[in-house]
């Protein structure tokens, strides 16, 4: 039978195969990557727009969640400090609702007092950047004025309003509580009953003032209730940060899954290539100078 | 009766024969690297006998022909695996510049989209924060950039493409001119009852170059062959060829492919003109669509979530990417119609701290467009279909390239010129030659012996 007498492009073939094989197994060594371009795995380098842009959403919440642990720590604080003040005028009223206190000693007494409606009214404007906490989403004006005409001594100047951010997919926290629910809600009214205490001593009778003790240990209560709030939104902040960054060597995980090489598979690929490599050029040498000429004897002449 | 200068004429027929044959044998072997070239075989055939009463004699041996060895039905395979490789690499060379702006997820139109939805996050944790809006603009800018970068590269290569046919049409007609001509010695020569060996040759090569350009159907008849596209224009009938003209084609102002006159561009196929033409009328196409889509349907589901709140100022949202009037073309006239950061509607209540727009913005993130589904998985889509092409074309490549060879092997074992055969056939030929020459000299003594009679010394 006749065979193809030209093997010259088989031969080449074979070499460049071989080459090819070690060129994609050395890539794969050198990028880590076994997929470089979509054609290498389409269904792949798809899936990986989604994991690059789950990956990517998750860091920008994780930066989220720093910004708004920020925010809430301030909150919180605050509102430590305002119930610390709170602490101290309720000792005052309950100081000034005795009835053994001479009107001086109440004058003295309410002085405190306006001291600390200043506090309390500077820690309720208590503000990041100029971005205000407690007044809603009118975050841009100072929340709380002092306003003689008020009953309650003060003026709150934000809406009702509230934010949510998200940290996670399909998790939106609220970030904020606005002044006129934490300081002066139904069951409890800061600056009135403070007001309410200081004007019970400044005119009023020792009984007038303990009324508005009592009013203002509600008050007490309602804020330390409502303070609550930041505390869990602080604790979900962290337990959401603990699950992204989980989420993130997740899919770093699956994205080297994706697109990764076996680098020990490209390894051993690599030394099976070159072995190839080397057979065909060593039966390209063996075989290509090789014909019936060699073993003719030359012409005699 | 046979004598003895019968022999020696016989002699001398088979020395000029063997030498003949030698000269078969030289010419192979200088073609042993010719591409196209068919070996070729010398025939020898008995001379013709003289009867003389009962007595039949044979009066030595004449070459009759060289005769070239091929398999035509071998050859019009290759034709058709030859179109099929010129296609599958024509489309595989443009896929390759197109997939390398597809290839990084981070970059591109699925990266500007992450970030631009993450600047928008970034935005709701501080509404009011003249940075956070000036960020959620320039990640708009970008986006916008990169719609139109990978809108640009699917034209550039497109256009690319669109520049070679005329050149590939022009190089088509070159090719059935040359082989009208050679078609028309082929057939006169077969006419005659000779073999056509190397004018053979020679059309069969330039045939096999025009598939690469073009799938063409060959068919044999009486005057050669007769070569038509694959959808029936005729390009080379006997010794006359057909040219094709190019042209703008009416409607997209790209070039077309004319016949006669009539518009024949789409029904091209295979070859480089055939994979050009896919890819420059339907792949590109295709992905420019996906592409315009997105951009058309993000920019509307994007506005009317900008126009449900209210800016900065509390005045309520407008358009915040121009709005497109039509699909086509979305993706390269894709733009950002603020240039205020103040002008984002992240507010939902109109005060200036509020974040619910946000929210509704970033929801935009999530829901499916119009298309069916979200922004991402569009793009994931297009990144998906852009590799699918790639990878399809560089299987056919791969199949076509093994099919080719193989079909090429089959071919040289029947038609290449093999150095051993050669070298065994000059021996024969040599030894033959000898044994002739032998005769004559042995004749020639006879003849000597014959004319010495009757001399005396």
């Amino acid at each position: 039978m006749r065979v193809n007498p030209n093997i010259t492009p088989d031969v080449l073939a074979a070499i460049y195969e071989t080459q090819q094989q070690e060129d994609t197994a050395l890539q794969q060594l050198s990028t880590g990557k076994r997929v470089n371009v979509p054609s290498d795995d389409p269904l792949a380098a798809s899936l990986m727009v989604g994991n690059q842009d789950q990956s990517s959403r998750n860091d920008q919440f994780l930066q989220n969640i720093d910004a708004l642990t920020n925010q809430m720590q301030t909150a919180d604080t605050a509102l430590g400090s305002v119930v610390t003040a709170l602490n101290q005028a309720i000792s005052l009223g309950v100081q000034g609702s005795t009835g053994t206190t001479t009107p001086e000693e109440r004058q003295q007494i309410a002085q405190n007092l306006v001291g600390i409606q200043a506090q309390i009214l500077q820690l309720a404007n208590t503000a990041i950047g100029g971005v205000y906490l407690f007044g809603g989403t009118a975050s841009t004006t100072t929340p709380y004025v002092l306003d003689s005409t008020s009953p309650s001594g003060v003026k709150y100047n934000g809406n009702d309003g509230t934010n949510v951010v998200q940290v996670a997919d399909g998790l939106n926290v609220q970030t904020n509580l606005p002044g006129s629910q934490l300081f002066q809600n139904a069951s409890g009214d800061v600056f009135g009953s403070l007001q309410q205490l200081i004007t019970a001593l400044q005119t009023g009778t020792a009984s007038d003032a303990a009324t508005a003790t009592t009013a203002l240990r509600d008050a007490f209560n309602s804020i330390t209730s409502n303070r609550v709030f930041y505390g869990n939104v602080e604790n979900q902040l962290n337990s959401t940060q603990t699950f992204l960054n989980q989420e993130q060597v997740n899919l770093t995980s699956q994205a080297n899954t994706l697109v990764g090489a076996d680098i020990t598979k490209a390894a051993t690929d690599l030394t099976q290539a070159t072995t190839a490599h080397d057979a065909a050029l060593a039966a390209a040498a063996k075989i290509l100078p090789t014909s019936l000429l060699n073993y003719l004897n030359p012409p005699t002449s | 009766m046979p004598g003895l200068n019968t022999s020696m004429d016989i002699a001398v027929q088979a020395l000029m024969a063997e030498q003949g044959a030698l000269d078969v044998t030289t010419n192979n072997i200088s073609n042993v690297n010719t591409p196209g070239y068919s070996r070729e075989l010398a025939v020898f055939q008995e001379a013709p006998p003289i009867q003389e009463g009962n007595v039949v004699y044979g009066t030595g041996v004449t070459l009759a022909q060289f005769q070239s060895v091929r398999d035509q039905m071998l050859q019009l395979r290759m034709y058709e695996e030859t179109a099929q490789q010129g296609d599958s690499q024509a489309q595989l060379n443009s896929l390759s510049q197109i997939q390398t702006n597809f290839a990084d997820p981070s970059q591109g139109v699925g990266g500007a989209l992450t970030a631009f939805f993450n600047s928008l996050s970034q935005l709701s944790t501080n509404p009011t924060d003249p940075n956070a809006r000036q960020q959620v603009l320039t990640a708009a800018n970008n986006l916008a950039a990169a719609f139109h970068q990978s809108a640009a590269a699917l034209g550039q290569v497109q256009t690319a493409m669109d520049q070679t046919v005329p050149q590939t049409v022009s190089q088509i007609n070159q090719l059935t001119s040359q082989i009208a001509q050679l078609n028309a010695q082929v057939a006169q020569m077969q006419g005659l009852g000779q073999d056509p060996g190397t004018t053979q040759d020679q059309r069969d090569q330039l045939v096999q170059q025009l598939s690469q350009l073009t799938d063409v159907s060959v068919t044999q008849t009486d005057h050669g062959i007769t070569i038509t596209t694959a959808n029936g224009v005729p390009l080379v009938v006997g010794g006359q060829s057909f040219a094709l003209q190019s042209g703008a084609a009416s409607g997209n102002g790209l070039q077309g492919v004319f016949a006669a006159g009539q518009d024949i561009t789409s029904q091209i196929q295979g070859g480089t003109l055939g994979g050009t033409i896919q890819v420059r009328d339907s792949v590109i196409p295709n992905l420019l669509s996906q592409l315009d889509t997105l951009a058309s349907q993000f920019t509307a589901s994007f506005n009317s979530a900008n126009q449900a709140g209210f800016d900065l100022s509390g005045n309520p949202g407008g358009n915040f990417f121009t709005p497109q009037a039509a699909v086509s073309g979305a993706a390269s006239s894709f733009g950002v119609a603020i240039t205020d950061p103040s002008l984002i509607a992240a507010s939902l209540d109109g005060s200036a701290g509020s974040n619910g727009n946000v929210t509704k913005m970033l929801a935009v993130q999530g829901q499916p467009l119009p298309e069916g589904v979200t922004p991402m998985s569009a793009y994931a889509n297009l990144v998906l279909a852009v590799g699918n092409y790639g990878a399809n074309a560089q299987a056919n490549v791969t199949a076509s390239g093994a099919s080719l060879q193989q079909l090429t092997d089959e071919r040289n074992a029947i038609s290449g010129v093999s150095l051993d055969e050669e070298s065994t056939n000059m021996i024969q030929y040599q030894r033959a030659y000898e044994a002739a020459a032998r005769v004559v000299t042995t004749v020639d003594s006879m003849l000597q012996t014959l004319l010495g009679v009757g001399v005396t010394k």
